[in-house]
């Protein structure tokens, strides 16, 4: 309940965060509507058709109102409303980050619980060093690289666009690069912990099976530790999704955010960044939840 | 207990002889350390010495010298070591000149962000209360907002240039340092030495700075040489975005973007800035993963 109400108030700061964005602009918000020919008396009258007239905190009020009844404002340079423009694009970015969270584990389990189990060996090596090699890989570069090597040499996938499943192959693998290296050390680090318990110990000399006790025993452990990182990793993807979209042309958030930034369109700007906020928010307490759910010993505070 | 207790100075609990002389074998003796320190020591020198190194302009090309492919050393220093791009600029110039920024960029953001998380996080965990509270919340604001959205967001908005880079940078990037000073400074407040020095008369920032600040450094040093890598990643991708350091001057990310569309026929011009982007980002996250293993009591391994 307190982690609830923790949550209220960081979306509450979030949509402060976001009428900041826009009082910080240059110039005049009101002129930037306006040809630049108008007079002052229309000038005069966009800004009190705009609420400019009003003082800042009657602003935000106003602009809260609005957030409440789920009106984001108008897009000017995709002439639609920035509601239907961002539930356009949300489904699109959450299919490639569930495709590239999907990748990310299918690649961080098994490495994770090799290096773990065989720790100190090279596949401890080879896994730690893939993981360097993962968090110190820009996704520009690794994009960028894919694109040329996979789309443009080899020509077996298409190199930007949305449709099938093979256009969702390299920008989903740019989307686990970013994540395998993180799951991967913490899986490592958790199954060693764990493999060094009493009950392993115990069960060891009752002579359960090994891989029963890697799956069972062990991994059950080390699960709940990398719950909190994919969630959090979950919320990261809209960052992610910036530059990968924009390389592969995936209508999703990234895509949009990128163009409304090329064309200042400050109400698009504004909308997604309070979207993203309240998303990771939401998803972090949802999180929390089911960490509780799985892990019977800490009480839901 | 066996505690040597050295003239004069109240607190200063680790800083003996015996202490310094451990810190150097452990650095010594962490390959990680040592590969991350000569690799960073290398790339940055380099970058500095880029004026001395090539003979070209990077910010002047020539249509004659359009997109040339890499020379590499045919003509020694004198000629196109890594091509040009595609507007006839040295790629190789611009590499080392655009790592001269990354470099400047990622620290000065890094020591900026250290220092304004050091002054909050000390406040917030000294004088608890109302400053605590708000600092947190803050914080916990700061926290459920992805950096690179946030930092692109308002740099759009500001317009792009070095110092708003920065300055943007900077002020996403003190969240982490600050909830680890205040959760040190909580733990370290109740301590006897700190009872001590409040009996010898320190005052409220005299007792911070003398007192409590040695003993949070250790996990701040930590934090701040892991998180230039990140900074440099996320500075790549603001530049690939186009809100960087404004063309022409030379960003790694700003060439891999501008490069993107001769990916097929000249792919020179994106490979460099990657692979430099990537061996840089390498370089210090082996640095930070080795200041880890020298610094941090609990990593034996």
């Amino acid at each position: 309940m307190r982690r609830a109400l923790q949550t209220l108030i960081v979306l509450f700061g979030i949509t402060v965060i976001a009428f900041i964005l826009v009082r910080v602009a240059p110039g005049n918000p009101a002129a930037l509507m306006l040809p630049a020919d108008a007079t002052d008396e229309q000038l005069v009258a966009m800004e009190a058709f705009m609420g400019l007239d009003q003082p800042l905190i009657v602003q935000y009020f106003t602009y809260l109102g609005n957030l409440l009844q789920g009106n984001l404002g108008y897009s000017f340079t995709y002439r639609q409303d920035v509601t239907t423009l961002i539930a356009a694009a949300l489904p699109m970015t959450a299919i490639l980050g569930l495709a590239g969270m999907f990748l990310s584990l299918l690649v961080s389990i098994p490495l994770g619980m090799l290096a773990a189990v065989r720790r100190g060996t090279a596949w401890d090596t080879f896994a730690m060093i893939a993981a360097l090699i993962g968090q110190s890989m820009s996704t520009v570069w690794l994009a960028v690289a894919l694109v040329l090597v996979f789309a443009v040499q080899l020509g077996w996938l298409p190199t930007s666009g949305s449709g099938g499943i093979e256009y969702l192959i390299l920008p989903a693998i740019c989307v686990a690069s970013q994540d395998y290296a993180l799951t991967t050390r913490m899986l490592r680090s958790g199954m060693i912990g764990a493999l060094g318990q009493d009950y392993i110990m115990a069960a060891r000399a009752r002579g359960v099976p090994k891989l029963r006790i890697y799956w069972h025993y062990a991994f059950k452990n080390a699960v709940l530790p990398l719950v909190t990182v994919v969630g959090s990793q979950i919320g990261m993807v809209l960052a992610g999704s910036l530059i990968i979209e924009r390389i592969f042309n995936w209508p999703g958030i990234g895509l949009l955010m990128s163009n409304a930034i090329a064309s200042r369109d400050l109400q698009l700007i504004q909308s997604i960044l309070l979207i993203s906020g309240f998303i990771y928010a939401v998803l972090n307490l949802f999180v929390d939840a089911l960490y509780t759910v799985l892990d019977k010993r800490i009480a839901f505070a | 207990m066996n505690i040597a207790v050295p003239p004069r100075t109240a607190a200063a609990p680790v800083q003996t002889g015996r202490a310094f002389s451990a810190v150097r074998h452990k650095i010594t003796s962490s390959k990680l350390f040592m590969i991350g320190a000569v690799g960073v020591f290398v790339i940055a020198l380099i970058c500095l010495l880029a004026p001395w190194i090539v003979a070209f302009d990077p910010e002047q090309g020539g249509l004659q010298s359009r997109l040339l492919p890499p020379q590499w050393f045919s003509e020694g220093l004198g000629g196109h070591v890594l091509g040009t791009d595609q507007l006839g600029r040295d790629v190789l110039s611009r590499v080392l000149v655009g790592g001269q920024y990354s470099l400047m960029i990622a620290l000065t953001v890094v020591v900026g962000g250290m220092l304004i998380g050091i002054a909050l996080g000390l406040i917030a965990g000294y004088f608890g209360g109302i400053a605590d509270a708000i600092i947190m919340r803050v914080v916990d604001v700061m926290m459920s907002l992805p950096t690179l959205i946030v930092a692109l967001c308002f740099v759009a908005v500001l317009g792009p240039s070095f110092q708003n880079v920065i300055i943007v940078l900077a002020l996403t990037s003190w969240v982490l340092t600050a909830r680890v000073v205040r959760g040190s400074t909580l733990a370290v407040r109740s301590t006897d030495y700190i009872a001590a020095a409040r009996v010898m008369g320190a005052g409220g920032g005299r007792m911070m700075i003398r007192e409590i600040l040695p003993n949070v450094l250790p996990p701040i040093l930590i934090m701040a040489s892991q998180q230039i890598g990140v900074i440099l990643l996320t500075e790549a991708g603001m530049s690939f975005l186009g809100m960087g350091i404004p063309a022409p001057t030379p960003s790694w990310g700003g060439m891999i973007a501008g490069g993107q569309a001769y990916i097929a026929t000249a792919p020179w011009i994106v490979v460099a800035p990657g692979m430099a982007l990537m061996l840089a980002v390498l370089a210090f996250n082996l640095l930070g993963d080795g200041v880890r293993d020298v610094l941090d009591p609990r990593s034996t391994n």
